[in-house]
């Protein structure tokens, strides 16, 4: 098993560096096959080595790697490169034999596995990073923040995020404005806004929609947080892109009763009743919508969790207890 | 783009001061009687095309010349056997120097100078910035026709959507509207409505067509804004993302003197048709006057003109263009090589076919533009879609109709030139050999990372998203 595992990574490896060489040769700039980066591109192909199934998804991969390779002028680079090419096809074409035999007997353990192969493990090396989804009035917010007092690790919400993200903007320079970067009104009401500021957002952001970019800046972000520090990270869809960019993590989802939310808002937020049910449920929607959005993925669904806890059954201090427990085992 | 439009506008003049050729389309309907056997090798090798890549894709890629020229052969010696061989060459020759190298050229001259044109930039592909692009290019197909606009749109299209993994739809709408939708517009968009300017519908007169165009714009660009979103968010729920690391967006275009050998081509193709009608190039029984070949084949001097014009435009961009534009667009021959080697066979094969639409289609029945609109677009769906279009307008203006367009094939209801038009240029998306820009864009779009569909899963698309277009449109429009 381990021996096949390693097999397809060390083939998907060379397929993304066969990419990689055939793009250089031909010295287009019109981008490469495989642009997800090595180590998405390594899983996927691995993985659709392994899922048999789907081997026709990985042939036809291939194939646009080899019409690219057809196009090279020098003929000696073409010659080498389409060599590496066929050897690459020959060694995938005998794993089905090696897979069959000694690996996969049961459908049922295959699709198994498949879910096991998604999953990232924990090891030693990697940094403590706790993704927390929470909904609005279930006290997630002083969950996180007090478990990242009590575990002696950064903490980090929309607020400070804001502002990491204003700084390192403000280090790239050449902007001009000072509106906030990461204000995120997608579903909201739109002020109107002038042709003038439209333009100059659509050559800041490279066409994208201003969210999107802000997505993208603050994915990059909390990678590069996550590979450096351990961390508390609340919200913005951390967890979903940590999975994607396969950096070990640990993903809570944090909510209560919609009653006991609306009676923990009006205490917090000295509202009425009616004015808080109808506050939640804009904020459940609203994250509802941007989860999904950028994730493809059903917001507080239990699958993509972890854990889910109801903070209403412990209360804030016994749910970092149950958080400290499932950490340390 | 000013230079273009200015350049346009003396054409324009030109041919609203010149004569306009007078000859019917129809003459050569004489050959009757057509057995339909004939048509095989035309169906074989479209079969071919559409299953070929699929079960022996390199053996096919490897033998793709033999295969055409064995279809080619298979033809040929029945078609001699029936016909004898003096009309076997005669009407080989025929589709060869007079339809296939106008028509291989003018591709080659545009694939050469739109490969010189290289955009720099990193805006992002997203669905907003593509719908964008399709607008744009589509608009620009009746300016530059749909081939020019096709090719010098199509490496952008691609470079912008580099960081996305789901972009063949990108490319399959790229198809719908800028190689084929787009050039109904004006007699430059597409060789169907240059021919009609030949036999004197006004030139002017396709802007008629802008409501038809606009409403299927509509239709498709919503479809293609909702799914590509669709695929847009799956992308970015994969964690995929492009490069916006700088803060601003760079944008710059390289190679842009070549617009002027762009220009140089479009007059080209207007000159093949105005020239023609001039007293100049007839001779005194008002035939036009070219180079004899074999029999009643000749090269006409406007289509020698035609060709010599784009291949200096073709030659001039290369020597005037640094080697390393070439290379950054990735520049290949494999395109419009696999274009040439398959179209030669079409062309030929199709002959018989040809004569059997022209033989048949005056007899079809066809009164209502909506019938019209069907049957000029189905044929056109595989066929070549100029002389559809020519059977079916000649077929129009002998229904005797009095009020209308008048042209030299008799006059006809403005609605019923509107179907036939439509008929031959929308129609022509429907398969990837409807149209030649369709196979340049997938070859293209093969080379550079794009997962395009095979000939029956384009085919899948078109049914499901242009036919329930095309009913709207006959709905709206042709009834």
């Amino acid at each position: 098993m381990q021996e096949n595992r390693e097999k397809y990574t060390e083939l998907a490896n060379r397929i993304y560096d066969l990419d990689g060489e055939v793009y250089e040769c031909v010295g287009s700039n019109l981008g490469r096959t495989f642009t997800g980066g090595r180590e998405r591109t390594v899983r996927t192909l691995s993985m659709l080595m392994y899922t048999k199934p789907d081997g026709h998804l990985l042939r036809s991969e291939l194939a646009l790697i080899s019409n690219m390779a057809r196009t090279i002028k020098n003929k000696e680079e073409k010659s080498r490169l389409m060599e590496k090419y066929n050897q690459i096809l020959k060694e995938i074409e005998e794993l089905p034999d090696v897979f069959g035999k000694e690996d996969i007997v049961d459908a049922e353990r295959v699709a198994l596995n498949n879910l096991v192969l998604k999953r990232e493990k924990i090891s030693e090396n990697d940094h403590l990073v706790i993704c927390i989804s929470r909904t609005q009035g279930s006290a997630g917010n002083d969950i996180g923040f007090e478990l990242a007092d009590d575990l002696k690790i950064n903490y980090y919400d929309v607020e400070i995020f804001d502002q990491v993200m204003k700084r390192l903007e403000a280090e790239k320079g050449e902007v001009s404005d000072k509106e906030n970067f990461t204000d995120f009104n997608k579903y909201g009401k739109k002020s109107p806004e002038s042709l003038k500021t439209k333009l100059r957002e659509f050559n800041r952001y490279h066409g994208l929609p201003k969210q999107d970019a802000v997505f993208f800046n603050m994915s990059d972000l909390i990678c590069s947080l996550a590979r450096t520090e351990d961390c508390i990270i609340m919200g913005r869809c951390a967890d979903a892109i940590l999975r994607n960019n396969h950096i070990p993590h640990v993903s809570l989802f944090i909510s209560a009763p919609f009653g006991v939310r609306v009676q923990h808002i009006m205490a917090v937020r000295n509202m009425g009743l009616r004015q808080a049910a109808r506050f939640l449920k804009k904020m459940d929607r609203q994250h509802r919508r941007y989860y999904e959005f950028y994730t493809g993925e059903k917001w507080g669904k239990p699958e993509n969790y972890d854990l889910c806890i109801n903070s209403a059954n412990y209360g804030i201090k016994e749910t970092i207890d149950v958080i400290k427990r499932l950490l340390k085992q | 783009m000013k230079k273009i439009l200015s350049f346009l506008t003396v054409f324009l003049m030109l041919f609203l001061t010149c004569p306009v050729s007078v000859w019917a389309a129809g003459e050569s309907s004489g050959e009757s009687g057509v057995p339909i056997w004939l048509c095989i090798p035309f169906a074989g090798l479209l079969l071919c095309i559409a299953v070929m890549p699929l079960v022996k894709g390199e053996w096919w890629e490897a033998h793709q010349p033999l295969v055409v020229a064995l279809w080619i052969i298979v033809l040929v010696i029945p078609f001699a056997v029936l016909y004898g061989v003096g009309d076997t060459v005669e009407t080989v020759l025929e589709c060869t120097v007079n339809d296939y190298l106008t028509f291989i050229i003018l591709l080659f001259g545009l694939f050469c100078v739109s490969g010189n044109i290289t955009m720099e930039g990193d805006f992002a592909g997203s669905p907003r910035i593509n719908v964008g692009l399709l607008a744009i290019g589509t608009l620009l197909s009746s300016c530059i026709g749909t081939t020019g606009a096709s090719m010098l749109m199509v490496r952008p299209v691609i470079k912008m959507n580099s960081w996305r993994k789901r972009k063949s739809h990108i490319m399959i709408f790229f198809i719908f509207m800028v190689s084929n939708m787009g050039g109904c517009l004006t007699p430059i968009g597409d060789p169907p409505l240059l021919m009609g300017f030949m036999r004197g519908v006004p030139f002017f007169w396709s802007i008629h067509l802008f409501p038809v165009l606009l409403f299927n714009m509509v239709i498709l660009l919503f479809i293609f804004y909702h799914l590509d979103k669709r695929n847009y968010r799956k992308d970015i729920a994969e964690g995929r993302k492009p490069d916006i690391s700088k803060p601003g967006t760079e944008f710059r275009i390289d190679g842009l003197h070549n617009i002027i050998f762009l220009v140089m081509i479009v007059a080209a193709v207007i000159l093949s048709g105005v020239l023609p009608g001039m007293p100049a190039f007839q001779d005194a029984a008002g035939n036009v006057r070219g180079i004899h070949i074999f029999g009643e084949v000749s090269l006409s001097f406007p289509s020698l003109i035609e060709i010599v014009l784009i291949l200096l435009a073709a030659f001039l961009s290369f020597k005037t263009t640094s080697s390393e534009i070439r290379t950054r667009n990735h520049f290949t021959w494999g395109a419009i090589q696999e274009v040439a080697v398959l179209f030669i066979g079409i062309f030929i094969t199709m002959q018989p076919a040809l004569m059997l639409l022209k033989a048949v289609g005056p007899n079809l029945g066809l009164t209502e533009p909506f019938q019209m609109f069907w049957a000029t677009g189905a044929l056109s769906s595989f066929l070549d879609n100029t002389p559809t279009y020519l059977v079916f307008l000649t077929t129009a203006g002998t229904l005797g109709f009095t009020s209308g367009i008048s042209t030299t094939l008799g006059t006809l209801p403005e609605k019923m030139l509107s179907a036939i038009s439509c008929g031959a240029v929308f129609m022509g998306a429907n398969t990837y050999i409807g149209n030649a820009p369709n196979f340049m864009v997938k070859s293209i779009s093969d080379e550079n990372g794009v997962n395009m569909p095979s000939f029956f899963g384009y085919m899948l698309w078109s049914v499901s998203i242009l036919i329930p277009v095309f009913i709207i449109d006959m709905l709206v429009f042709f009834l």
